[in-house]
């Protein structure tokens, strides 16, 4: 468990990162690169007008308060100068100085606190204002007072030893600067949205010809190899894409082609030399009896290769078919039950005439096939097959375990479990009692050439190392599949596991039945 | 009597091998090596069957075969390189009683050979007439004719089929037992050998062979004669 987790992470983990991204799809990724430039751009430009809006209005404000309480503070400096006014009277100076602006004012003279409102008092100017002040320096300081903003000016006037401060409430400019805020981030936040909006329809009208590519990529593969694209010379950005695109079709479809031609080729080459061989090699065997014993040997190696030989071209024309995808099936309705027994009948013989053939001095022994069990629920059950390759198939199955797993015990038919699409199916089990196959090994298996435990034998008693090859390639043609697990009595089982035929197949003659 | 038998096969070597292998099972055996010799030996010599090659330089196997069909009833085996293509569909429309494939069993070879000979020569208990439609059937002489006496050419295979559909009247017979009875083929035979000769046969004996009347097909169960 431990071991598998670990086998998996490593795997997982870069494919994890760039998943999100790439679910995405190309459309999505360019509508939000779109929508994310606009952000930026937006929060830029946004920023740089409120930051610069905001800098210049605070300045204006500070410059104009500033004015306005140096002018104030003139004008008690002139109301003072006399040194005669009674606490009354100067209380009278404060509150008119500042007349029809929007300020309160606190005066401190003579020890005294003199302020024009009962908001605001010298307790509410900030601290470090006063120490400045303290020191004779004028000052402008921001601080808010009732969650409200205000701009506090101090003013020293040194004729009088007083010090007047002026508060100017600036909420007003404060909600200015909120919607000038509010408005940018709204403005952003569209040309975002439209951001992401451009990216998507621009994206999927210049990913429109992609769509036709994909299309037809698909009919390509799928075998339809005289799709193309439709031309685009005059269209300069698609010109290549098409042009390409066509070009690549063309050049699989010669490949594909000439593959085919190649093994259509190679199957009149050597199966003629082959017909001249086992022909001579029949009219040997005729009259062997006329042979020396030494010869006789010699004349029984040669025909067993020969044999091989055949069988192996045989095999390599069908799985070079297969991959060009020429097979022709011979699909015929026919009787499960039936078709698995005389299946395994014809194949026994076969199977049994070259185990047989490899071991010189048995070859008239009897044929005996394995046991054939066909359950009784498979009465009038058909499937759709070519006879012929699915005796090919029990043939290779048959003889795979006569040279791998000491032989079959057992051939077994019954229903199997249901397709997801509801369809029923048969398996058909081949048991032996050989070693059986290592899990690790049992997809391998399937593979061309792959001998596995078997590897560096070589006799008459191998086979062509194609044999479950193409039992998984015929199998797969009839709609099958094809799995090896631990037979119940030990050793191997071989499962095809193949659909019931749904419907009469329609010939296009119509006249086969 | 010996059997002859017509060998054409481009391939010298193939051609000696069979002609080894063939007179080793006691057949008698004319080589040729393209159509043309092969019609011209075959107007001098007579031959029992014919195993034509499908590649044949020149005039090439399916029409050396029906140039042969022309002339002759004689059983022919086709000789493919190549079962999956339409080679033998299109050899036995050509007129072809059966096939083999390179490369072949002689022993298959001579089996196959035996059962077009058999069947050319039908069993004893038949009936003396066979009738449907306005056709008649003569069995053991091998004649098909209509009522008005006009004589139907076919091959003794689409004779020998039709007189096992006409014995059994309004009887579906299987593809399986058709390839069994007439070219002695078990279960795993080729079923297109059957297609093909019904095809045959139907533009033979039916009015309309798009729409036949008399030899019909049973989906899923085979070919039936209905009288």
């Amino acid at each position: 468990m431990a071991e598998g987790a670990e086998d998996d992470d490593p795997q997982a983990r870069p494919a994890g990162q760039g998943r999100l991204w790439t679910r995405l799809g190309l459309r999505g990724r360019v509508a939000l690169l779109f929508g994310l430039g606009a952000l930026v751009l937006s929060v830029t430009m946004g920023g740089l007008s409120y930051f610069s809006a905001r800098h210049f209005l605070l300045a204006d404000q500070e410059n104009g308060a500033r004015t306005e309480a140096y002018a104030h503070a003139q004008t008690l400096d002139a109301d003072l100068a006399p040194g005669t006014a009674s606490p009354g009277t100067i209380a009278g100076y404060v509150d008119g100085v500042a007349q029809g602006v929007q300020s309160d004012s606190v005066l401190i003279y003579q020890g005294s606190t003199y302020d024009s409102s009962f908001q605001l008092g010298l307790g509410d100017i900030p601290a470090s204002l006063r120490v400045l002040l303290r020191t004779g320096t004028p000052g402008t300081q921001n601080f808010t007072l009732d969650n409200a903003p205000q701009v506090a000016v101090g003013v020293p006037i040194p004729a009088e030893h007083a010090v007047y401060y002026e508060v100017f409430d600036v909420s007003d400019l404060a909600r200015t600067l909120h919607i000038l805020a509010l408005a940018l981030a709204a403005g952003g936040l569209i040309t975002t949205v439209l951001g992401f909006a451009l990216g998507r329809a621009a994206s999927a009208r210049s990913l429109r010809p992609l769509a036709g590519v994909s299309q037809a990529a698909v009919l390509v593969a799928g075998g339809q190899l005289d799709t193309r694209l439709p031309d685009a010379s005059d269209d300069p950005d698609l010109k290549g894409l098409t042009t390409s695109f066509n070009q690549m079709v063309d050049r699989v479809r010669d490949r594909i082609e000439a593959e085919a031609r190649f093994s259509s080729d190679v199957s009149h080459e050597l199966r003629s030399p082959l017909t001249t061989l086992g022909a001579s090699m029949e009219v040997l065997e005729a009259h062997a009896d006329e042979l020396s014993p030494r010869a006789r040997q010699a004349l029984v190696l040669l025909s067993q290769d020969l044999r091989r030989f055949q069988r192996m071209v045989a095999d390599l024309l069908e799985i070079s078919r297969t991959d060009t995808g020429s097979v022709e099936l011979a699909l015929e309705e026919v009787d499960a039950g039936e078709l698995v027994r005389r299946s395994v009948a014809a194949s026994s013989r076969l199977v049994a005439g070259e185990a047989m053939a490899s071991q010189p001095g048995t070859l008239d022994g009897p044929a005996v096939g394995p046991e054939v069990r066909i359950d009784p629920s498979l009465a009038g059950i058909r499937l759709l097959v070519d006879k012929r390759r699915f005796e090919r198939i029990m043939a290779n199955l048959l003889e795979n375990a006569t040279f791998y797993g000491g032989g079959a015990t057992a051939v077994s038919a019954d229903r199997g479990p249901n397709r997801p699409d509801g369809r029923p199916t048969v398996q058909i089990a081949v048991d032996d009692h050989g070693p059986g196959v290592a899990p690790a090994e049992r997809s391998r298996i399937f593979a061309r050439f792959y001998r596995g435990q078997a590897s560096g034998r070589r006799g008459a008693g191998t086979g062509t190392g194609l044999g479950l090859a193409l039992v998984a390639e015929h199998v797969r043609l009839h709609d099958g599949r094809v799995w090896v697990e631990e037979a119940p009595e030990g050793g191997a089982r071989f499962v095809i596991e193949l659909p019931v035929a749904a419907h009469r197949p329609v010939a296009e003659s119509g006249d086969v039945p | 009597m010996s059997v002859r038998i017509l060998v054409v096969e481009d391939d010298e070597r193939i051609r000696s091998s069979m002609r080894l292998a063939l007179e080793g099972e006691g057949y008698d055996v004319d080589e040729t090596e393209s159509g043309e010799e092969a019609l011209d030996h075959f107007a001098a010599q007579a031959a029992d069957i014919a195993l034509i090659d499908l590649m044949l330089p020149g005039m090439d196997g399916f029409e050396c075969c029906r140039a042969l069909r022309r002339q002759s009833a004689v059983p022919v085996i086709i000789v493919t390189a190549r079962t999956d293509t339409h080679d033998v569909v299109a050899g036995l429309e050509a007129g072809a009683d059966d096939y083999v494939t390179k490369p072949f069993v002689a022993k298959e070879l001579g089996a196959r050979i035996r059962a077009l000979l058999r069947r050319a020569r039908p069993a004893e208990d038949e009936p003396k007439t066979l009738t449907f439609g306005d056709l008649e059937l003569l069995p053991d002489q091998g004649v098909l004719r209509r009522k008005d006496g006009e004589e139907i050419h076919c091959t003794r295979t689409e004779f020998r089929l039709l007189c096992e559909l006409a014995a059994n009247p309004n009887k579906v017979l299987s593809r399986e037992q058709l390839l069994d009875r007439v070219w002695g083929y078990d279960y795993f035979g080729d079923g297109r050998l059957v297609d093909v000769h019904i095809r045959r046969l139907r533009t033979k004996v039916e009015p309309d062979p798009a729409l036949p009347r008399h030899i019909l097909t049973v989906r899923g169960m085979g070919y039936k004669l209905v009288p």
